[in-house]
């Protein structure tokens, strides 16, 4: 689904991703994993060209584009065939949840207002914000303002979404409602690319884990085996940094 | 000096019919100069070779010197350039058949641009990156994300300073008057001489002046509370 060759990416003279070629299966759901500043986000965003790759190609699904001379509409398939959950939500402020949730539809994919409307109230009544269709960004907490900005992704029916640390701006509390609306719509087979901190998370429900630093992928595989036994030494080192001691207490 | 009161009036009523002419001054060069301050905004933002270095030094220029400068310059060079290129063409239009009130409109733009395009430029740094990255995410092209996401949002960040550049302009437009545009203060100028009662005149056009600035005002703050819903806090 998800085809990435040779993605490098430079900011001046700082080489931030060196060379990167991952490939997502249909309906695969594959955390990114790595230290601060080994080029996640970076990597994420060249998917779908918020951040212009420097050199290698990108494809989602038959969109494909040349990282470093794209045309303008090879950009605009992979982002028709793409939506995107931002850390801090991003989401319209001048816009209601429901016109949050509408507006790609109506704009962008020209479907009939009511439609779409219709549309929008059932995916945010999927992510369990049926009560707060009227309210703005402003009016709402950080987890529902995140939901909102899923259900924004989810409702274009994208070939795949990616998130980008959906949950690392909320309060301790508010991840959980969060993650398990994640957790819900992996289930419906869409392809994602998570980038995240949560290895709880990453260890349930993505298929695949990808670690990635110094703007390299240094391991990947099946969840379960690369956290249980990881080749790598940084592999090591980073999840024996991140996951909690073990609690001995009776 | 004999204050003569009920003057005051009959100068005010006197001075009525020139409000329209004051309005379409104010009006048409803020509406000219939001247009043009905006394109000139955007050639900044976006960097555009050449051309934004064009729009930087036009507005340096131009905020670097007073209105009247630019009445002047418009009022005494456009009509010579109109006139050669006229006849260059062989045509048989003449500078003189044009309205001064258009050569006031003209330097109120090019005035008003530069000013327009500060304030534009203010209000679209004002609305987060994130917002139009977001709208690219859903597949919006960059003018429906403009149109739609960051020019509303940053409509709103800039009210106050559009408030304020509107009733700059409003009293600006006074300048006017130097180029025989009869406008409020060139009424009250006349009405002033012919009946030599100049303080109660004047003082008729300052409460004219003053009323229209309230109205501006209390429309600004209309427009405001509506469009700034979104603003208003909640819970996060
Ligand atoms: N627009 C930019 N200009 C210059 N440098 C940048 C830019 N964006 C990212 N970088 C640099 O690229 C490197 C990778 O950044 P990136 O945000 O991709 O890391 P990350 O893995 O997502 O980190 P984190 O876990 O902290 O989010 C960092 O060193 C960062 O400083
Ligand atoms: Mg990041």
């Amino acid at each position: 689904m998800i085809q990435l060759s040779r993605i490098t990416k430079s900011f001046g003279r700082h080489e931030v991703l060196k060379g990167i070629d991952l490939n997502v299966g249909k309906g695969e759901v594959v955390a990114i994993l790595g230290p601060s500043g080994s080029g996640k986000t970076t990597l994420l965003r060249c998917i779908n060209f918020l951040e212009r790759p420097s050199g290698g190609t990108v494809a989602i699904g038959e969109a494909k584009a040349d990282g470093k001379h794209p045309s303008k509409k090879d950009i605009r398939e992979l982002r028709l065939k793409s939506a995107m959950v931002f850390q801090h939500y991003n989401l319209f402020r001048h816009k209601t949840a429901l016109e949050n949730v509408m507006e790609g539809l109506v704009i962008v994919r020209k479907i009939p207002k009511e439609k779409a409307r219709a549309k929008s109230v059932e995916v945010l009544e999927k992510v369990g914000l049926g009560a707060k269709i009227d309210a703005y960004p402003s009016q709402l907490s950080g987890g529902q303002q995140q939901r909102v900005g899923i259900a924004r992704a989810l409702a274009l029916e994208p070939e795949v979404i990616l998130f980008d640390e959906p949950t690392s701006a909320l309060d301790p509390e508010l991840v959980g409602e969060v993650l398990e609306v994640i957790r819900r719509i992996a289930k419906e087979g869409i392809t994602m690319v998570v980038v995240t901190h949560e290895m709880g998370f990453a260890r349930d429900v993505a298929n695949r884990v990808v670690f990635m630093d110094e703007g390299a992928v240094i391991e990947e595989g099946d969840p379960r085996e690369i956290f249980a036994k990881p080749k790598q030494e940084r592999t090591k080192q980073f999840l024996k940094r991140i996951t909690p001691e073990p609690n001995y207490s009776i | 000096m004999k204050l003569d009161p009920a003057f005051i009036w009959t100068a005010f009523v006197k001075l009525l019919p020139a409000i329209p002419i004051t309005l379409y001054l104010t009006v048409i060069s803020v509406l000219a100069g939001l247009l043009f301050g905006t394109g000139i905004a955007l050639l900044r933002i976006y960097r555009v070779p050449v051309l934004s270095q064009i729009a930087s030094g036009y507005v340096t220029f131009i905020r670097g010197t007073p209105m009247l400068v630019h009445l002047y310059l418009v009022y005494f060079g456009l009509p010579a350039i109109i006139d050669v290129v006229s006849e260059s063409f062989g045509w048989s239009f003449r500078s003189v058949s044009v309205p001064y009130f258009v050569f006031a409109v003209i330097a109120f733009t090019i005035t008003a641009s530069a000013y327009m395009s500060e304030v534009v430029r203010s209000g679209l740094l004002a609305v987060n990156r994130g917002q139009l990255e977001a709208a690219h995410s859903i597949g919006m092209t960059t003018p429906q994300a403009l149109r739609r996401i960051v020019f509303p949002q940053a409509f709103a960040a800039s009210l106050p300073n559009l408030t304020n550049s509107l009733i700059g302009m409003l009293h600006g437009s006074t300048l006017a008057f130097t180029v025989s545009v009869v406008e409020i203060m060139a009424k009250a100028q006349i009405v002033a001489s012919t009946n030599w009662k100049f303080f109660e005149a004047y003082l008729a056009a300052a409460l004219i002046f003053w009323g229209l600035t309230v109205l501006i005002e209390r429309i600004a703050a209309r427009v405001e509370r509506r469009i700034n819903v979104y603003n208003r806090g909640g819970v996060a």
